[in-house]
């Protein structure tokens, strides 16, 4: 290859990155810009249809709200890419965003990054997952937290799968990142629900809060435990995942999955019983409540309360 | 049936064959003899289509029309087939799959249909004579009988002139019968065979007609019952043993390196070493000859440590034991080895001429491990210029040189390290004879200051102009030790065929 | 003039002029780009990738490969968790059990690839898997806050801009080239790495570089390791999930060779630049996170094949 061929080689790459780069889907500038504050939302994977459904809420009332506020949306390869979610928040606060939304992908190992970012006088707002308590305080973080109760949501989602089970049946828990409050809570609820209805849980694994890990961590329990009744999973992501790994099985009478987050994709899953329950903690509002509390800390120099939004169990 | 007329070929400004003419006819057994880069392979490689029709001079006629390779594949279509020393069957696959190997047998051209390749190639074999099971994996078969698998396939292309280089050298006196006997059936069937090999006594038994190559060059064609042993090798030798080799002048001086009754033998391979004894004394040069095989440069690799384990023998060198325990330990001893391949063994291709040179004696140069940039630009330069390297200087990439250059860096790396005795194995091959000379020298300047040389080399003439004493090797075992003196090529000749072992008081 | 060969000096220069593009073109898309806050986050992003980086440029250049850093900064993070949270040491006395269990990691891996004479890339993807395991084992699947006493690594020391973790990082970096260029082992490395058959004749012990370079970067990663515990504040057993790919990208970047023989520390720490400039300038300039992926693939492709490239006129 020629020289003069290399060379429009990589021109035309970079011309074509740029453009990509240029068509960036929502961050208008002008001179308008300026004069609006800027709010970071911070997700975690957006590969999850969760935070797929929250950007989108978001997206809709910052449209609906334009004149406002600036949005900023940005997620994480995989839930437990820490690391990358640290640099969004730098990068955040580099951009100078006067608020960040954020949903840890970590509940401890993002507060010092948050910190650093209120200490140059960022606003933070916890969504969805929840900080942990006492680093909050050690850190001396202040960070409302708008966001479900996850321990009571999966409790209920635990007590509708129970009318369906006897006491003793065998059951197991597929839960998420260990490292994350909210899958701790949500396994908590789990096990509440059971111990109450009496069922006897077999196992209790990781599943990552992904499909692809939650499929094969079920189908070895379907194999480990052929008296398995049902299988609780901490969001709908890892229940898809399980309710494909039932299938796979022929199991999908014998073995109920609940999951938590009622996502789309679950909808026909519900509707032919494949799963028997999840809970909808409103996705979309949960950032936009987040976003509202965010501007109105903003406008009144008050930090806000912490604000509990509602779960609904949804069945079929 | 074929005719080769006036080929010449040239790389870049060595002639490899100059103005060679040459025919076969169907049902003959036509044997092509010569040293080493006598021309034989490159003869071989215009025939084969390995060099393309324009890359040479002169012109092929295949029964009487002109026929002119473009790439390997026409002169396959011609029905021309060459069983390589290095056999290209794959040993994962089975005889049958070997046999039909780019043309499989297939059903509706898409699945690969076994039953019927494998009736197909016992039919084949079946009507050569050779019984094998066709669905025996490759990979359990003898080296004999896998170059039976390639003559049978190379026949199933319907080809009618069969090239074998050298195909007896790895093989066992009762397959070399078998293969013999089959060759002669193909020649009562019509086909026309080029047969190269060493083993003059075998050309006695099998061929109909012989032509001596020799530096790019025919020296003689003949009937083969003209063509006794002792007439071929002085054809094949020839030339005067000239003023290319300087005169000896060192002075002999007590034994350095002493070898005793050294046997040797390495898993995997087919070569060995069996009772080897030799003396090298302080300022000689001891020759070691031996064809393709016999042993030489596994003898070399084995007493620096880096090939075979020993199962009998005793070294020592300067009155300390040797016990092969690795190059690094070798060369603290103060034994150097220059490998024959240069580009595998000898250097890192990318790296500079600097860092080439002065890799073998990093500790001389270096305090608490920190490389002295300065004490070895110092050396680094006066090898560069002791050994008239030609480059830019000794930031110049290795790779760019040329094989005479390369090979000046390989030695300046084994002497750098201040060794009594150096082991040379082919240290002139593929390089022009200037740069030949100039080693030459090289080791002339060695002897004078005290140093031992053991060289390996496959030329004749630069084995009897450089050594003081010369010892023959075949199928690994000495077969004759010769002075200066008593050293002719017919006597050397008849040595490395194993013909007859001589043992002259040339201690 | 052997690390640092002739041409060098411009490949320096090319590299320097990517970086200097990337900066202008970030500063062009987005306001607020070329700011401190955007150095700074780029600055407090680096030492670890940078640490090991140039551990992994030294393994490279031996032809060898480690895929387990990203879960030994996981474990060794991890050991520094548990060493200060749960026995209540010292941050110096968790500094050496992070780099010690890094070494001992490393030195495994090292040893099993070349004693057992098994490809580094195998060896390494068996350790990634262990290594990621043990620190869920040691952390029990939960992350630990440590707090201040770390996070200091990470913070700029008054007057002077940088923080501890970036100093030693850039240490790392000149101490790693000056192995490369002006010690016997670095000769070694290179040697073993461009022919080890002619290594080994030249009288080369061509197992011990080899052991070194895997040992060397383990010790490495665990510094690292405390570096990424310094940004997070805690031990995660999560962290430094797919930070191998980083850190293998930057050197490739960096123009060393995967087939080894070829590298140069001082280039890698340029690539480690220049991905991470390329990471903070597509956030702030808006790209979606499947956005991010495609172009930073794309960046590595053509950066590696410019070099080749050049290498071959």
């Amino acid at each position: 290859m020629g020289t003069g061929m290399r060379a429009i080689v990589v021109g035309v790459t970079f011309g074509m990155l740029l453009t990509l780069v240029g068509c960036k889907p929502a961050a208008p500038s002008g001179p308008a810009a300026d004069a609006r504050p800027k709010v970071a939302l911070i997700m975690k994977s957006l590969a999850n249809d969760f935070f797929a459904t929250m950007a989108e809420g978001a997206q809709q009332h910052q449209a609906t709200h334009a004149a406002d506020y600036e949005l900023l949306v940005s997620g994480i390869k995989n839930e437990t890419d820490i690391g990358e979610q640290v640099n969004l928040v730098e990068q955040a606060v580099a951009q100078g965003a006067r608020a960040i939304i954020v949903a840890p992908a970590d509940s401890k190992a993002l507060v010092p990054a948050l910190r650093r970012a209120q200490s140059q006088g960022v606003l933070i707002v916890n969504i969805d997952n929840r900080l942990d308590a006492d680093v909050v305080r050690q850190a001396g973080l202040q960070a409302a937290f708008v966001g479900p109760d996850n321990r009571d949501g999966a409790r209920r989602v635990g007590e509708a799968l129970a009318a369906q089970l006897k006491a003793g049946d065998e059951v197991a828990i597929i839960e998420g990142v260990t490292t994350t409050f909210n899958g701790q809570q949500r396994r908590a609820g789990f096990e509440d629900a059971m111990k109450a209805a009496g069922a006897s849980i077999v196992a209790i694994q990781s599943g990552e809060w992904e499909m692809d890990k939650a499929n094969s961590v079920a189908a070895n329990l379907l194999s480990s435990h052929p008296k398995l009744r049902a299988l609780l999973c901490a969001n709908d992501n890892m229940a898809l995942g399980a309710a494909a790994a039932v299938a796979a099985a022929g199991k999908s009478k014998g073995v109920m999955v609940v999951g938590f987050d009622n996502i789309a994709a679950i909808k026909s899953l519900l509707a032919d019983g494949r799963l028997v329950a999840s809970a909808d903690q409103h996705a979309d509002r949960l950032a936009v409540e987040g976003i509202e509390l965010a501007l109105a800390s903003l406008k009144s120099g008050q930090p806000g309360a912490d604000r509990a939004t509602p779960v609904d169990v949804v069945t079929r | 049936m074929l005719r080769a007329e006036h080929l010449t070929k040239r790389f870049g400004s060595v002639t490899a064959l100059a103005d060679v003419s040459f025919d076969l006819r169907a049902g003959e057994i036509h044997a092509l003899c010569g040293e080493n880069g006598a021309g034989k392979s490159t003869l071989i490689k215009l025939l084969s289509g390995v060099h393309p029709h324009g890359s040479y001079q002169g012109r092929f006629e295949l029964d009487g029309r002109e026929a002119n390779f473009a790439s390997i594949r026409d002169a396959q279509a011609a029905g021309i087939a060459v069983i390589y020393q290095e056999l290209s069957c794959i040993d994962e696959m089975s005889v049958a799959e070997n046999l039909f190997l780019g043309r499989p047998t297939t059903r509706y051209g898409v699945f690969i249909d076994r039953g019927a390749a494998e009736r197909r190639a016992a039919a084949a074999l079946a009507r050569f004579g050779v019984s094998l099971d066709p669905a025996a994996p490759m990979r359990s078969l003898g080296i004999g009988q896998k170059q039976l698998v390639e003559i049978i396939k190379a026949l199933l292309r319907e080809s009618r002139i069969l090239i074998l280089d050298e195909p007896t050298a790895a093989l066992a006196e009762h397959e070399v019968e078998v293969l013999l006997a089959i060759l002669r059936d193909l020649r009562a069937s019509g086909i026309g065979l080029i047969y190269i090999s060493h083993r003059l006594e075998e050309l006695a038994k099998i061929a109909d007609r012989v032509t001596v190559l020799r530096d790019g060059a025919t020296v003689a064609s003949m009937p083969i019952a003209a063509a006794d042993p002792a007439t071929l090798v002085r054809h094949m030798v020839g030339r005067d043993v000239a003023e290319l080799y300087p005169t000896r002048t060192a002075r002999r001086g007590p034994p350095l390196l002493q070898v005793r009754d050294l046997s040797v033998a390495a898993a995997g391979s087919g070569i060995r070493i069996e009772g080897v004894s030799f003396d090298l004394h302080a300022g000689e040069v001891l020759g070691i000859g031996g064809l393709m095989g016999a042993g030489r440069t596994e003898l070399l690799s084995h007493l620096y440590g880096a090939w075979g384990r020993r199962s009998a023998g005793r070294v020592t060198l300067d009155g300390h034991r040797l016990d092969a325990g690795g190059p690094d330990s070798s060369l603290r001893a103060g034994l150097a080895l220059v490998t024959e391949d240069r580009r595998r063994y000898g250097l890192c291709i990318e790296q500079s001429i600097g860092f080439n040179l002065s890799l073998s004696s990093l500790a001389q140069v270096s305090r608490c491990g920190v490389v002295s940039r300065r004490s070895e630009a110092l050396r680094n330069d006066e090898w560069f210029s002791k050994l008239g390297v030609h480059a830019t200087g000794l930031d110049a990439v290795v790779g760019r040189l040329s094989g005479g250059n390369q090979q000046k860096v390989v030695l300046g790396k084994a002497l750098m390290t201040a060794p009594k005795v150096v082991m040379l194995d082919e240290p002139t091959r593929g390089i022009d004879v200037g740069a030949k000379m100039e080693i030459y020298a090289l080791i002339n300047t060695l002897t004078e200051s005290g140093c031992a040389v053991l060289l390996v080399s496959s030329e004749l003439p630069e084995l009897i102009g450089v050594s003081d004493r010369i010892l023959m090797l075949h199928d690994g075992r000495v077969t004759g030790t010769f002075s200066r003196e008593q050293a002719t090529p017919e006597v050397l000749m008849k040595a490395a065929l194993g013909t007859a072992v001589v043992h002259t008081d040339a201690a | 003039m052997f690390g640092l060969k002739r041409g060098s000096a411009a490949d320096l220069l090319v590299l320097l002029a990517v970086w200097a593009g990337l900066l202008l073109l970030f500063g062009q898309l987005s306001a607020g780009f070329l700011s401190p806050a955007t150095l700074g986050s780029v600055a407090n992003r680096i030492p670890a990738l940078l640490l090991v980086a140039t551990g992994m440029t030294l393994l490279m250049v031996t032809g060898g490969i480690d895929l387990s850093v990203g879960s030994l900064v996981g474990f060794c993070g991890t050991v520094v968790g548990v060493v200060m949270v749960d026995w209540g040491w010292t941050l110096p006395a968790a500094v050496a059990c992070s780099i010690a269990v890094g070494l001992l990691l490393g030195s495994v891996s090292g040893l099993v690839s070349v004693k057992l004479r098994l490809p580094s890339f195998i060896v390494t993807l068996g350790m990634l898997e262990v290594a990621r395991g043990l620190a869920f084992l040691a952390a029990h699947s939960r992350t630990k806050y440590i707090g201040d006493t770390i996070e200091s690594l990470g913070t700029p020391i008054a007057g002077l801009v940088v923080s501890p973790a970036f100093l030693c990082a850039l240490l790392a970096v000149a101490l790693g080239q000056a192995l490369l260029s002006y010690t016997v082992l670095g000769r070694q490395l290179v040697a073993v790495g461009a022919n080890i058959e002619a290594a080994r004749i030249s009288g080369i012990a061509v197992d011990r570089p080899r052991i070194a370079a895997h040992a060397l970067l383990g010790a490495l990663t665990g510094v690292a390791a405390v570096f990424n515990c310094s940004r997070l504040g805690s031990a995660d057993p999560n962290a430094g999930v797919g930070f191998e790919l980083s850190v293998i990208a930057a050197v490739v970047v960096g123009g060393t060779s995967l087939l080894g023989g070829r590298g140069s520390v001082a280039k890698s720490f340029l690539g480690v630049l220049i991905v991470a400039t390329l990471e903070a300038g597509l956030v702030q300039a808006g790209a979606s996170e499947p956005l991010k992926r495609v172009v930073t693939g794309v960046v590595i492709v053509v950066a590696v094949l410019a070099d080749t490239w050049r290498r071959r006129d």
